[in-house]
């Protein structure tokens, strides 16, 4: 399948303000994406998510590498490249808060050359799409927080590209607003047949919403996956056993000695020790560890894990060995 | 068809601000005519009264292109401050068809929508003064185009610095006062001045509305002079505003506070 983008060891530094040190926010990140794919940009604050969403943008001027849109190089043809982007980005209001929703949505289509006849069938789609007919004439500054949300990802639609970087989509927004948000980010995806790039803290989002998962960290690709794949490998790795009696102390000391664990007890009394493990012959180990002192199991369980406890013990550099060799 | 509808789009929503903000037009139209009132009685009571009239059509046609120069050449400029603090500025960098552009229809726009308010106030103001200027259009609109596209070179220039800098206020003030010089000073005072960015143009308005000058008055070289003042202030302008663009771009401060 062709690459809608492309990025080849792209950096980026920025002086520090008031002296001449430099800090070096992306240090050589590469990946493509293809064309429909969904992928979430994931990374604790200062990892370098924004600074790399803006260089894909043609925002910023990377130091060194290269960023191909749609096979455009976006440095050499800038202008070219946006053709086929467009962006919401975080912190910024996006919109003309003292125009309507209409007007706002005919001035940004208009600044990429469409005329309001081009775009009058795709936005009356869009405003029923966005439940936002009955708000197309009203004041975006008179909008909630979720409302600007969605008229901002309703103009990045309407410019009609092949991608959409979205910027944490769902910052500052109420439970519900975020799942209102989260249910149209997955019908743009399967309506539109857009390529989606996620940047976000919501692990939730990324979960519901997106196939694939790039982590960043100290900026730097810390593992490109699938996020089923990643969920998969950690909940593979996690195991829950149910102990008829508590561990002398001696078996403590080995299991935490050897492994990551943690141990408490249930409401009836029974001994819960969870365990993450490395390697399959891990598990025999423990097994034998318990039966040592004929400690009787009750039972084993995989234990079940999200994605924001995946992306934990990825930022925290626990790694399994697989997906190590996948990065 | 592209740069239409961009500039379609760009008229509009200067027309719906303008209305919108109707309060800030009224101000600008009442602050207009106040300060012409200044000056006409200021004329009357301490200039000379064999001279009044002409002295008056003098400060009537250097204020308003005053005015006009001051909406212009920061037009650009201010624009750029305020979509920063709007945080719409890196939408406008979205547009494949280039922010310079987007400026470009932006201005023009400004132009458009000023000048009508300036025509309107330059009519309440002969009416006010009973004197009547010289408003030959055919011959005062091919100076005052390309006295505006000069005036859009320096305003690129100004937008360039605020594109860096962002905070370009005290600057944009002082500048009025640089404007308020030049646009009073007749180049025949000092030559050159022709030089100076769109001053050419505004002598020749001047000599149009006061002296009663046509088309047919004028040299090769004042047509030439006031050409090639034109291109080279917007050539400029718009070179000096692509290499700030890029260094913003380069320094990572396009669309910070």
């Amino acid at each position: 399948m062709e690459h809608v983008i492309e990025i080849h060891d792209v950096k980026k530094s920025y002086k520090k303000r008031g002296s001449k040190e430099k800090i070096q926010a992306v240090k050589g990140i590469s990946f493509n994406v293809k064309k429909g794919e969904i992928v979430g940009l994931l990374g604790p604050n200062g990892a370098g998510k924004t600074t790399l969403i803006k260089m894909m943008c043609g925002l910023l001027v990377p130091d060194s590498g290269q960023i191909f849109i749609n096979g455009v190089n976006n440095q050499k043809n800038r202008l070219r490249a946006l053709e086929h982007i467009s962006v919401v980005l975080e912190g910024n209001r996006n919109l003309y808060w003292r125009l309507t929703v209409k007007e706002n949505l005919e001035y940004f289509a208009g600044n990429r050359g469409f005329s309001k006849g081009q775009i009058q069938e795709k936005m009356e789609r869009l405003l029923q799409l966005f439940s936002l007919k009955e708000k197309e004439n009203e004041i975006v500054n008179s909008l909630s927080r979720g409302m600007q949300q969605k008229v901002a990802i309703f103009v990045a639609l309407l410019a009609n590209t092949d991608v959409i970087f979205l910027d944490e989509p769902t910052l500052g927004l109420d439970i519900e607003t975020s799942y209102e948000i989260r249910d149209l980010l997955k019908k743009i995806a399967k309506e539109e047949q857009k390529t989606i790039i996620l940047s976000t803290h919501d692990m939730p989002v990324v979960q519901d919403v997106c196939e694939r998962a790039i982590i960043v960290n100290h900026g730097k690709v810390v593992v490109d996956d699938q996020v089923e794949n990643l969920l998969q490998l950690f909940e593979s790795k996690a195991y829950l056993f149910t102990l008829n009696r508590s561990l002398t102390q001696k078996q403590t000391l080995l299991l935490e000695d050897q492994f990551v664990v943690n141990i408490s007890s249930d409401d009836a009394g029974k001994t819960l020790l969870e365990v993450n493990i490395q390697k399959g012959e891990d598990l025999y180990k423990i097994i034998e560890i318990l039966e040592e002192e004929q400690t009787p199991i009750e039972k084993i369980d995989r234990t079940i894990i999200d994605f924001e406890q995946v992306f934990l013990h990825i930022v925290k550099g626990e790694k399994p060995v697989e997906m190590a060799q996948s990065v | 068809m592209k740069w239409l509808n961009l500039f379609k789009v760009n008229l509009k929503r200067e027309f719906i601000l303008l209305k919108r903000y109707l309060p800030n037009t009224i101000s600008l139209v009442l602050t207009f005519y106040l300060i012409f009132l200044g000056m006409f009685f200021g004329i009357h009571v301490v200039g000379n009264p064999e001279t009044a009239e002409v002295n008056i059509q003098y400060a009537l046609v250097n204020y308003i292109f005053w005015f006009l120069a001051m909406s212009v050449m920061n037009g650009i400029g201010y624009t750029v401050q305020s979509e920063v603090q709007l945080g719409t500025l890196e939408q406008i960098y979205m547009s494949p068809l280039g922010a310079w552009r987007i400026f470009l229809t932006r201005i023009i726009s400004s132009t458009i929508t000023d000048g009508l308010i300036i025509v309107a106030m330059l009519f309440v103001s002969m009416l006010t003064a009973n004197t009547w200027l010289n408003l030959d259009f055919i011959s005062i609109l091919p100076a005052l185009l390309f006295t505006i596209i000069s005036m859009f070179g320096v305003s690129y220039m100004i937008a360039g610095m605020a594109i860096i800098y962002k905070q370009i206020g005290s600057f944009l003030q002082i500048s009025q006062f640089i404007l308020l010089g030049l646009t009073f000073v007749p180049v025949s005072v000092f030559p050159l001045l022709e030089l100076a960015p769109a001053m050419k143009g505004v002598d020749m308005v001047r000599q149009v509305m006061i002296h009663g000058f046509s088309l047919s008055d004028f040299t090769l070289f004042d047509y030439s002079s006031l050409i090639l003042n034109a291109i080279v202030y917007f050539v400029l302008g718009v070179i000096v505003y692509l290499r700030c663009e890029r260094t913003a771009m380069i320094k990572g401060v396009l669309g910070q506070h």
